[in-house]
């Protein structure tokens, strides 16, 4: 019954194409906008994330910020505003097993480094060992710094591929590179450093387009080099990395609570500290862009509204025009039911065809799009199903009241119709 | 109230029907309609054009219900049956023959006269065994795929002859069957009406214009401003 009757509606779209391809058209339109929408607002979405993500998704950032941000700081404000070296230390005792890594920095300027006719334009940022933790910075050769060289401030020194191959040539020979001296050239003051290390130079750290030749690249020294370099030893902020298995938003709040009983007295009513797992900030702005994309798509819906009605439309001009075959059928013995049944399984498959190429039109322009603004594309599979269930809905939304009116009619009224 | 006798198919007790019910210029077209039609009969309708022939078919056929009277259809009181039992009466004890053939559009030859059948909810293939069968009966097996635009008048008839035939219906209604074929064609469709009257002893009620082929059956009752003036049982008409 149910495979005649689509039978029956197929036959009646085809026996009027034109007409049925209008009214798909609105369908297929309102549909197609709402899974472009979806596919760039997901693409955009997934890339947000990932970016994110590279930076880190189990970092907390931890600092002491004024609760009041208009507020005017003294001398003494700035001193509670600071982290000492033994709070941290404790910090880490507190939590052996969540805590991971803590990576402090400090930079110490930029300048230049030149032997012989290479030049190569240097970042330099004193770190402590959790800083390439926390930073997933890998190294390419050589080693890490030693304890004794975080320990006593030691000039040595970690540099990127880049450096080298700018410094030493582009078949530099990496264990011949660690070991050589540096000069570098800070504001015309000059400091050796001994390279032992070289890190592979991570994509998103150039610009875009690549990188370009008189680019600096970072060049990481122990941070009690960079603290005794600036003669300050300040640490305003740090990055807490987290361990496998913890919860990094949870742990964020933990943390913070330590720590402000930790710093009571130094805090006052003033200050406070801030712990921000970048787990938030990912699950913040997921939650935002699926929210806008949600809104817009919204928007888009209502084309499919407005092609809704277009269905409605022709399902009463159709009705209309087999009045009398309706009055025939129901002459031949057909139920109520059966009239109304025929009539919104065509609506429903008009619709229904005008999602699938409503989809189609739809996965094509949004892949286009995500493209074009320079995302990966990301097909949103449950916006696939919404469509299709939605513009089946709607076939029997508007579907229902025609195919009502054809079913009620009476009998020898529709035969006599003229 | 009468016993029934259980040879008697049709029977309607004072039939009438109004139009503009209610208003001043109330049109009573029936003014009380009683008829009896036995099992078998093979009767004819005649009458002046707007006489009430076609309003008292609709009434008989249950596509319309009689303003006043009672009608019983093989002993079932139709005034007190549901629209959804009028329907599966329609469906399996009635088949009909219109002037205009009104066969579905676009649906072949084939289909239509599978229709009546699946709302009887008739598998596929004895559907389409039976009105193969019919569609032969009816001689009409070489146009089976033929949609009813690819057909003549003839044709068509022939076709709405074998679809009334597919639910082996008690009673086949036909309202001025031949009106629209030329006497040839008339001929046939009339033929084929004797043919199931005698063969499988179908009760058949025919409304005709044409005092020629009432002439041809057993009984013909005559209508004039909605009542029944005449019945004369046809010593001529092939009983
Ligand atoms: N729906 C209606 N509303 C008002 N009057 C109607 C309606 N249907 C039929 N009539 C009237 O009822 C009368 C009988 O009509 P009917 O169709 O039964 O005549 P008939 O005997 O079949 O005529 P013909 O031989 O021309 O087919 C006519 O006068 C017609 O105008
Ligand atoms: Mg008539």
């Amino acid at each position: 019954m149910l495979l005649e009757n689509c039978k029956l509606a197929l036959s009646s779209i085809k026996a009027n194409k034109m007409r049925s391809f209008l009214t798909m058209l609105g369908i297929i339109i309102g549909v197609a906008a709402v899974i472009a929408i979806m596919t760039v607002g997901n693409s955009m979405t997934k890339s947000v994330v990932q970016q994110l993500q590279s930076y880190g998704a189990k970092n907390i950032y931890v600092g002491i910020s004024p609760m009041d941000w208009n507020a005017e700081l003294s001398e003494a404000d700035d001193e509670a505003m600071k982290f000492q070296p033994e709070t941290i230390h404790k910090l880490v005792e507190k939590f052996p097993d969540q805590i991971e890594a803590v990576s402090v920095d400090s930079g110490a300027g930029s300048g230049e480094v030149r032997i012989d006719n290479s030049t190569a334009k240097v970042n330099i940022n004193g770190v402590s060992a959790g800083y390439f933790v926390s930073n997933q910075i890998k190294l390419e050769s050589g080693n890490y710094f030693t304890d004794y060289a975080y320990e006593k401030g030691t000039n040595t020194a970690i540099v990127s591929t880049k450096f080298a191959e700018k410094i030493f040539g582009a078949a530099y020979d990496a264990s011949d590179v660690c070991g050589k001296e540096v000069e570098v050239n800070i504001n015309d003051e000059y400091t050796t450093f001994t390279v032992v290390g070289i890190y592979k130079q991570k994509e998103n750290e150039m610009s875009f387009g690549g990188y370009s030749g008189d680019q600096s690249t970072n060049m990481y020294i122990p941070l009690k080099t960079a603290w005794n370099m600036n003669h300050d030893d300040t640490i305003y902020s740090m990055e807490v990395v987290v361990k496998e298995g913890v919860d990094a938003v949870s742990f964020a709040t933990e943390m913070q609570d330590y720590l402000t009983t930790l710093k009571a007295s130094s805090l006052g009513e003033k200050f406070m500290v801030d712990c921000y797992s970048n787990q938030s900030m990912i699950t913040e702005s997921t939650n935002s862009m699926k929210s806008m994309t949600m809104a817009i798509s919204l928007i888009a819906a209502i084309a499919l509204i407005v092609g809704g009605i277009g269905v409605m439309n022709i399902m009463t001009v159709s009705i209309t025009e087999r009045t009398r075959e309706i009055g025939t059928r129901k002459a031949l013995g057909a139920q109520d039911s059966m009239i109304m049944l025929q009539f919104i399984s065509e609506a429903i498959i008009i619709c229904l065809i005008g999602g699938i190429i409503g989809i189609v039109v739809g996965l094509v322009i949004g892949h286009f799009g995500a493209n074009a603004m320079g995302y990966e594309a990301q097909i949103s599979i449950s916006s696939i199903y919404i469509s299709v269930l939605f513009s089946m809905a709607i076939g029997v939304f508007f579907g229902y009241s025609p195919a009502k009116h054809a079913a009620k009619m009476n009998p020898i009224d529709a035969l006599r119709y003229e | 109230m009468e016993t029934f006798r259980n040879d008697i198919l049709l029977h309607t007790e004072g039939i009438t029907k109004s139009y503009y019910i209610g208003t001043p210029n109330e049109l009573e077209i029936l003014h009380g309609i009683n008829l009896d039609v036995k099992k078998g009969e093979f009767v004819s309708i005649v009458g002046q054009s707007g006489s009430g022939k076609s309003t008292l078919m609709n009434i008989l056929g249950i596509l319309d219900r009689p303003t006043s009277g009672n009608y019983f259809l093989d002993g079932i009181d139709i005034g007190k049956a549901k629209n959804k039992e009028l329907a599966t009466l329609r469906n399996k004890h009635i088949g009909f023959v219109f002037q205009t053939y009104n066969l579905i559009a676009r649906t072949s030859a084939l289909k239509n006269v599978e229709m009546p059948m699946l709302y009887a909810g008739m598998s596929a293939g004895e559907r389409r065994d039976k009105a193969m069968s019919l569609l032969e009966m009816v001689g009409m097996e070489e146009r089976m795929k033929h949609t009813p635009d690819e057909l003549s008048g003839g044709q068509k008839q022939r076709v709405a002859i074998a679809r009334a035939m597919a639910n082996d219906p008690d009673i086949i209604l036909a309202d001025e069957p031949t009106g629209a074929l030329d006497s040839g064609t008339g001929r046939l469709v009339m033929d084929i009406f004797h043919r199931l009257h005698e063969e499988q002893n179908k009760t058949i009620v025919l409304i005709t214009h044409s005092n020629e082929l009432a002439g041809e059956t057993p009984r013909i009752v005559t209508i004039s401003d909605g009542n029944i003036i005449k019945e004369v049982i046809n010593k001529e008409g092939v009983a």
